[in-house]
């Protein structure tokens, strides 16, 4: 049985907007957003830092092209 | 049949009276409770009317489970649930919910009447066009007469293509020749396609190509960036397509109109990836894919063979990687493999016909001056590749993106109007495809500061101008104006595609909204997302057509001036190749310069000879090569030319 991450085709975007005072702390918290969630590979797609805090959009590859596919596994 | 449409909101009832003017269209006699009813009230109202069926509707989400509970409840109480077929709807209901909570069905935001239609004669055969549309593949491009319709560009065309096809009649090249064997080959393995994954090995073959080609096949060297798939996953992917066919309802993006047909480009570097992300794309309403191939695939004289994927942008271009592709696409998907720009051009173009693939891509232009092709080597490839779409009945289609190098749009557009007279002359289809982009040079003269609209409005006019030739604008439509963020990067592709419906263009090519993303692969979601986009913009603006803006009517006539100031420079050159080296249709001041993989390469095999327009060399038959390995029918997974 596969696991739902395992399912995934090739990468899992996190959107949200969190509350921070540089764009500088938000790459920070969003670094560690990631790794909490066991997502040590991850890359900031789109960043966008005003007022409050930032708009982002964090993703980690699963399966990257090449890759020994997870969707592949029996 | 009688209908009792009952909202359960104190003010909403707007659903209820759309479904209940579609009804009585379709010839039943309903009863609407005004808004601000309680359940008891609707009861008594279907007890009184000696209703069939009962519609109660909420249009608000919250707690809809609760009082849907509650509504079955009181309607039992009163006798009339054993009685009369009850359905659901609102917002936050879907059929599944509803038969969960007892109801005879259930409908949402997206039902549509035949789907009400549906459940009301429990016959699901009623809305099986909408739950289970069928997608036909279209005749593309759509009927165009190919007419040149400004007789002074005529003119110069003509003498152009005269020229370029006395340049080639005594020309040759490595690609040329393989090319010739890989089709003998294939010619030898026709109607065993199915099982067959790779071609045989030839001393011939390998004599055209460059070391690494034959330490690929000789010394099992694969490129560093190169892996084979193995036969495991190859089967484990052919089972996940098998399961993605049976589920798949095909979508329709266009609203009302027939075009654009709406296209996207794969090539992660996998083919078993682009599978995967075709699907998603046929599903979220996709009418035809492209193939990319990898830029060092362009400047390799002779192509690898076997399931290959590579690691970084551009899926290797082999007969088995693209019979797997094949093997995943519906029955409506087009299809196209681009063969255009660099040394295997003639090659890909015959894999591409014999494979079926309904399209490919040749720019003698562009893969020259902005590809890393030298022009003399691409023009004699190119002409080759137009004389095998031709013989494949495969229209081409002829990407302008030296745009994005800077070379001006009339430098650009007269390069593909050549091509496009070429095709023309050699029995082919050409498909213009202008880039509609936030170039250089439309950025550094200031052509888009005020819209994206009118500039853009202006290059396709302008080509409309000139000729009846299909319009297929790419590659991918607003280069340059996506962003990083998600939404704004689909809704400029979308609000691209909204114009080029306005224009009546055939189709369009459209990016993914990780278009701008440079940091990883594109993703699956974000092909989704975009086909989203442009799925909702056809919607909004149906058969309305965006109108063109002050400047547009100037803009068009310079551009057909300086298309025309551009041809005439090149027929009065002393050849189209002189012209390319010369920069005539973009130089080193554009951005672009001739390239020089496959310079000198060239073999001249007779004396030049003049060929008349109406006179044209035959082509020659395939050869059949000499086989020195032995050919493997039926080939493993990872097969080698004659290893």
């Amino acid at each position: 049985m596969l696991n739902a991450r395992d399912t995934i085709v090739d990468a899992l975007d996190i959107e949200s907007f969190l509350l921070c005072e540089s764009e500088k702390e938000a790459k920070e918290l969003i670094a560690k957003l990631m790794q909490s969630m066991g997502f040590a590979r991850h890359v900031i797609v789109s960043l966008d830092f005003n007022g409050p805090g930032a708009h982002f959009r964090a993703r980690a590859y699963m399966n990257k092209p090449g890759d020994n596919y997870t969707w592949l596994k029996k | 049949m009688k209908i009792l449409l009952a909202p359960l909101d104190p003010v909403h009832d707007a659903g209820l009276k759309l479904i209940k003017r579609k009804l009585e269209v379709l010839g039943y006699q309903c009863v609407l409770l005004p808004p601000d009813i309680t359940v008891e009230e609707i009861g008594e109202a279907a007890i009184a009317e000696k209703v069939d069926m009962i519609f109660v509707g909420r249009t608000v989400g919250y707690g809809v489970e609760q009082l849907f509970q509650r509504v079955k409840e009181v309607l039992t109480r009163q006798g009339v649930f054993s009685k009369v077929r009850v359905a659901i709807g609102g917002m936050a209901v879907n059929d599944e919910l509803a038969k969960a909570l007892g109801f005879e069905g259930g409908y949402g935001p997206h039902t549509s009447i035949e789907e009400i239609h549906a459940l009301i004669e429990r016959d699901p055969e009623l809305a099986r066009h909408i739950t289970h549309p069928v997608k036909n593949k279209p005749e593309f491009p759509f009927p165009h007469d190919y007419e040149v319709k400004i007789p002074e560009t005529k003119k110069y065309l003509d003498e152009i293509v005269d020229g370029i096809l006395d340049w080639v009649a005594d020309k040759t090249s490595p690609g040329v020749r393989r090319a010739q064997i890989t089709e003998s080959q294939l010619q030898d393995v026709h109607g065993s396609v199915a099982g067959y994954t790779a071609l045989p090995f030839t001393k011939d073959y390998l004599a055209q190509c460059d070391p690494s080609v034959a330490d690929f096949f000789q010394k099992n060297i694969c490129p560093p960036s190169v892996r084979q798939i193995t036969r495991q996953e190859v089967d484990a992917y052919h089972r996940r397509i098998d399961i993605a066919k049976k589920k798949f309802h095909p979508r329709v993006l266009q609203h009302g109109r027939k075009n654009p047909l709406v296209f996207i480009q794969y090539g992660t570097g996998c083919p078993m990836m682009d599978g995967m992300h075709i699907k998603v794309a046929e599903s979220w309403g996709a009418d035809g894919v492209l193939h990319f191939d990898p830029a060092w695939g362009a400047r390799t004289e002779g192509l690898l063979d076997g399931f290959l994927t590579n690691a970084e942008d551009g899926t290797p271009v082999t007969y088995a990687n693209l019979s797997l592709i094949k093997r995943s696409l519906d029955k409506a998907t087009l299809w196209s493999v681009r063969a255009h720009r660099g040394l295997n051009t003639p090659e890909i173009a015959v894999l591409a016909g014999f494979l079926g693939a309904g399209l490919t891509k040749i720019n003698i232009v562009y893969g020259s001056i902005c590809g890393g092709t030298d022009p003399a080597r691409l023009t004699v490839d190119g002409v080759e590749a137009v004389r095998i779409a031709a013989r494949y009945k495969m229209p081409f289609d002829i990407p302008t993106n030296e745009e994005l190098a800077g070379v001006p749009p009339h430098k650009a557009f007269a390069g593909m109007l050549i091509m496009a007279q070429l095709g023309r002359r050699l029995g082919a289809k050409p498909i213009l495809k202008p880039l509609l982009c936030h170039g250089p040079y439309i950025m550094v003269a200031g052509l888009m500061e005020q819209n994206y609209v009118d500039y853009n409005y202006a290059k396709i006019r302008a080509l409309q101008t000139i000729a009846d030739f299909p319009i297929w604008p790419g590659e991918p439509i607003g280069f340059m104006t996506h962003d990083e963020e998600k939404v704004k990067s689909a809704a400029t592709t979308a609000l691209h595609a909204a114009l080029c419906a306005s224009l009546g263009v055939d189709a369009v090519t459209t990016a993914s909204t990780d278009e701008a993303f440079s940091r990883g692969p594109i993703t699956s979601a974000g092909r989704a997302a975009a086909l989203h986009g442009i799925e909702e913009t056809f919607r909004f603006f149906g058969e309305t057509d965006i109108a063109p803006g002050a400047h547009v009517k100037d803009w068009t006539d310079q551009l057909i001036l300086q298309i025309n100031q551009t041809l005439k420079a090149v027929a009065e050159a002393p050849s189209f190749v002189d012209a390319l080296y010369a920069g005539m249709l973009g130089n080193k001041e554009d951005g672009v310069y001739p390239g020089r993989a496959g310079k000198n390469s060239i073999i001249t095999s007779a004396p030049p000879k003049k060929v008349g327009r109406w006179d044209l060399p035959s082509v020659p038959a395939p050869k059949k090569p000499v086989v020195t390995g032995k050919a493997s029918r039926p080939i493993a997974v990872v097969t080698r030319r004659g290893r």
